[in-house]
């Protein structure tokens, strides 16, 4: 599967095969695997420790992911990857970046090209303007 | 015996049946019955290959030569409540058609918010994104089950017959100018009528998806579209149709729905939540804009100090499981409201469930854990969030306040003579003064409700031409804004006292002059199955019935609440109607299942069942048993619902069912 970075552009392959929470292993850097469900509450002990995050979607409409990618960011100050994997759809790509993702592992049925080019609105929110910067914009930072 | 298949035509949603070899046709004659292996095989090989051809793909069982289900019987035909529009076809006007009215009027004094070009222009690059988004749909970049939620957030259903698109009517605010674009989308992308809905929107039932861009390019031209009315997200945020108008209105609810509206479109974190999310305002002790049925409802009120903030209640809804909202806050001052707002959406994307969409929405996720605990949850997600998040400051307060201009109101004097004089003189003016009117905040102003229920009609509909001479006398009479109602009718709601007499006659000669708001004629009723996929009974049909039946008896009987819905699902809201009729699919037989008690102001409440379900046809007559129950027992003045909680529902059940 091709990963993309958070503006549409492939990315080389990452050979870091990321575990589950409860089989992770002492030590830095590491790579951890949340199915959709999780809180960030579980994961905020270990974040600093983590290099990589990678939150599953199992299906696009299932929207928790991006619940959990925010308060990862937002929250918890977590700097490091935060990947979105599973089925999330081009037209998606702007949330995730406001959600706080840095990163896809684009589903086989929608390839890297399809994620490029796409004009998006979302990218600017009503309220961002309206806020001057202040509070909701700040997701964009 | 055996099966057809059938689906709807993906480009414009036509009904269309395999006829077994060459493909599909919209001649029902020509479609192949089949059996056994030669169905399923056929199916699944339509359903794999044709994907870009044709959406909801089925086998419909025939008996007779014709579909067993009524409802695949409708498809076949059309709306059985448009006799005019039966076999008339599926052509769709071809253009080029007129300019638009956005390109001719203003509308420079509507109390809407004024957009400014970068707001236009949001609109439309959504209305360009569709558009690529159609575009790989068709392609087949985008599969159905992906493309279904991309356009439902653009407002974009697949009903019976056809696409359906929804259009918000911002909290029930709009200009002539808008109401003149509607209705010129629905006489040239449409059949030449449009439906308000309870929830302050305008449902256009023929477009193709193929024009839909189009449509949203021209509503965005008169700054107005279909985002999030549909979909699991934030909905249209509704409120009361006098806001900023009524005299007992104590803070324009406008305002805060207005920053609710840019809050929650595209919120990033918010567009893919368990289920449909909705919002109403009132800013008004009376409620008219049943708050305690949202997801989340406000009450705006001002403090001692004069500061605004709202009384939030959360969880309240109609569908399967009707629930009245819990408080969770007395008092959340307004400069808090996207900040509370927010860790409310957020405690129920992070919990609500997605394992069972009948119970995804939040009143089940806050019924499942506990008032105590969710408020508990609310309140740690609000406290977590920075004490300055997205603060609704004086400042952004009057930036966007000053959006919504004062209309140039005249300072009149008391007196108002023609009017006092139409009251003794001219016939029907004083019941539809009593009836149909609510009092201004300024005084020599009146608001004035268009009922669109005429004796017979359907509930919420009006054709172009009645758009458009609705839209002409709010420019004549009320500063060219019109208003929405929850009760799908609307509203001028800035009509000088003096000038009502005219405005009476005009609409009189139209035929828009029925005097029935608040009373038992003005039937809130959803589509039913007449339009709705959902659907499992025809409320239109019923609610004719009964306007016929009661329109002479109307003023007689009082103010009395009566809606139906067409299945559980209770968009006709028959949970908080005075009478209450759901209508359910017994056997093949459309039955109606009737409640008593229901309310949705500042006393909601849910309606009780009093008794077994009656066949639709004896609908007027267990209606017309439960009227006369109340008027033979009422006392002086008393209104049904009043006479209701006084003597619980036994007289009318003893009326309905007897004795026994």
């Amino acid at each position: 599967m091709a990963l993309i970075d958070i503006a549409g552009r492939e990315i080389p392959a990452d050979d870091r095969v990321p575990l589950a929470l409860e089989e992770l292993p002492e030590g830095q850097g590491l790579a951890v695997l949340l199915p959709a469900g999780t809180l960030a509450e579980e994961v905020a002990p270990l974040l600093p420790r983590l290099a990589l995050v990678v939150v599953e979607f199992p299906k696009f409409r299932d929207g928790r992911g991006f619940t959990l990618g925010r308060a990862l960011r937002e929250r918890h100050g977590f700097t490091g990857d935060i990947r979105a994997a599973g089925h999330v759809i081009p037209d998606q790509l702007a949330l995730l970046r406001q959600c706080g993702f840095s990163s896809i592992a684009t589903p086989a049925e929608h390839p890297p090209a399809q994620w490029q080019g796409l004009k998006d609105p979302t990218q600017r929110q009503l309220l961002q303007r309206l806020l001057g910067g202040e509070g909701v914009a700040r997701a964009q930072a | 015996m055996g099966s057809t298949i059938t689906a709807n035509r993906l480009t414009d949603g036509v009904v269309v049946w395999h006829d077994g070899q060459r493909g599909w046709t919209t001649d029902r004659a020509e479609a192949a019955l089949l059996e056994g292996e030669a169905l399923d095989g056929l199916l699944a090989r339509v359903r794999r290959d044709d994907q870009q051809l044709a959406v909801d793909i089925r086998g419909v069982e025939i008996e007779d030569g014709v579909p067993a289900e009524y409802r695949e019987r409708l498809r076949a035909q059309g709306p059985s409540v448009r006799g005019d529009l039966l076999r008339k076809g599926h052509d769709w006007a071809e253009g080029p058609f007129p300019p638009p009215p956005s390109r001719s009027h203003s509308s420079p004094h509507a109390g809407i918010y004024r957009y400014d070009e970068a707001d236009r222009e949001f609109l439309r690059q959504r209305a360009a994104q569709f558009g690529n988004q159609v575009e790989r749909r068709l392609k087949g970049e985008l599969n159905e089950e992906e493309f279904k939620p991309l356009r439902l957030m653009n407002g974009l259903y697949l009903q019976l017959h056809g696409y359906m698109l929804r259009v918000a009517i911002p909290y029930g605010v709009l200009s002539s100018t808008q109401l003149r674009q509607m209705a010129y989308i629905a006489r040239h992308y449409d059949r030449g009528y449009g439906h308000f809905t309870t929830r302050q929107n305008i449902q256009f039932n023929w477009p193709r998806l193929t024009d839909t861009p189009e449509i949203l390019r021209l509503l965005a031209e008169a700054d107005i579209h279909g985002i999030q009315t549909s979909g699991n997200c934030v909905r249209n945020v509704t409120t009361d149709q006098y806001a900023g108008a009524a005299a007992d209105e104590v803070v324009d609810p406008r305002l805060y729905a207005e920053i609710l509206r840019q809050y929650s479109t595209d919120h990033p974190e918010f567009t893919y939540l368990p289920r449909k999310f909705k919002i109403a305002i009132t800013g008004s002790e009376q409620d008219r804009a049943a708050i305690r049925v949202h997801d989340i409802g406000l009450i705006a009120r001002r403090n001692p100090a004069g500061e605004v903030g709202f009384e939030l209640h959360a969880g309240g809804g109609l569908g399967r499981t009707p629930i009245i909202a819990t408080k969770l806050r007395d008092w959340l001052p307004a400069q808090d409201l996207l900040r509370y707002v927010e860790a409310v959406l957020r405690v129920y994307n992070a919990l609500g469930r997605r394992d069972n969409i009948y119970k995804a929405r939040i009143k089940i996720l806050i019924r499942e854990t506990g008032a105590e605990e969710f408020r508990r949850m609310v309140e740690a997600e609000f406290a977590a969030l920075p004490a300055d998040y997205a603060l609704l400051t004086d400042d952004l307060l009057a930036a966007v306040g000053a959006r919504f201009e004062e209309p140039p109101f005249q300072a009149l004097p008391e007196a108002a003579p023609a009017f006092d004089a139409a009251l003794a003189q001219l016939p029907g003016f004083s019941d539809w003064v009593a009836r149909n009117t609510h009092p201004h905040r300024v005084p020599g102003y009146i608001s004035a409700t268009v009922t669109l229920k005429p004796a017979g009609g359907i509930p919420g509909d009006a054709t172009a031409e009645e758009m458009e001479l609705i839209a002409g006398l709010s420019e004549q009479y009320s500063f060219g804004e019109l208003r929405v109602s929850h009760e799908q009718n609307l509203i001028l709601p800035h009509v000088e006292k003096e000038a009502l007499p005219v405005l009476y006659a005009a609409l009189r000669k139209a035929g828009l002059a029925d005097a029935n708001a608040g009373l038992v004629t003005n039937i809130i009723a959803c589509p039913g199955m007449d339009y709705c996929a959902l659907a499992t009974a025809r409320a239109i049909p019923v609610a004719q019935r009964l306007s016929e039946r009661f329109a002479a008896r109307e003023a007689e009987i009082g103010p009395l609440d009566l809606n139906i819905s067409g299945c559980i699902n209770a968009c006709g809201q028959h949970h908080i109607g005075h009478i209450g009729l759901l209508g359910v699919n017994r056997n093949g037989e459309e039955v109606y299942q009737i409640t008593l008690g229901g309310a949705s102001d500042e006393q909601a409440a849910i309606g009780g069942i009093i008794g077994p379900a009656v066949p639709s046809e004896d609908v007027p007559d267990a209606i017309g048993k439960i009227v006369d129950a109340y008027v033979a027992r009422r006392t002086e003045g008393e209104r049904f619902i009043d006479t209701y909680r006084r003597l619980g529902a036994a007289p009318f059940k003893e009326a309905v069912y007897g004795a026994h």
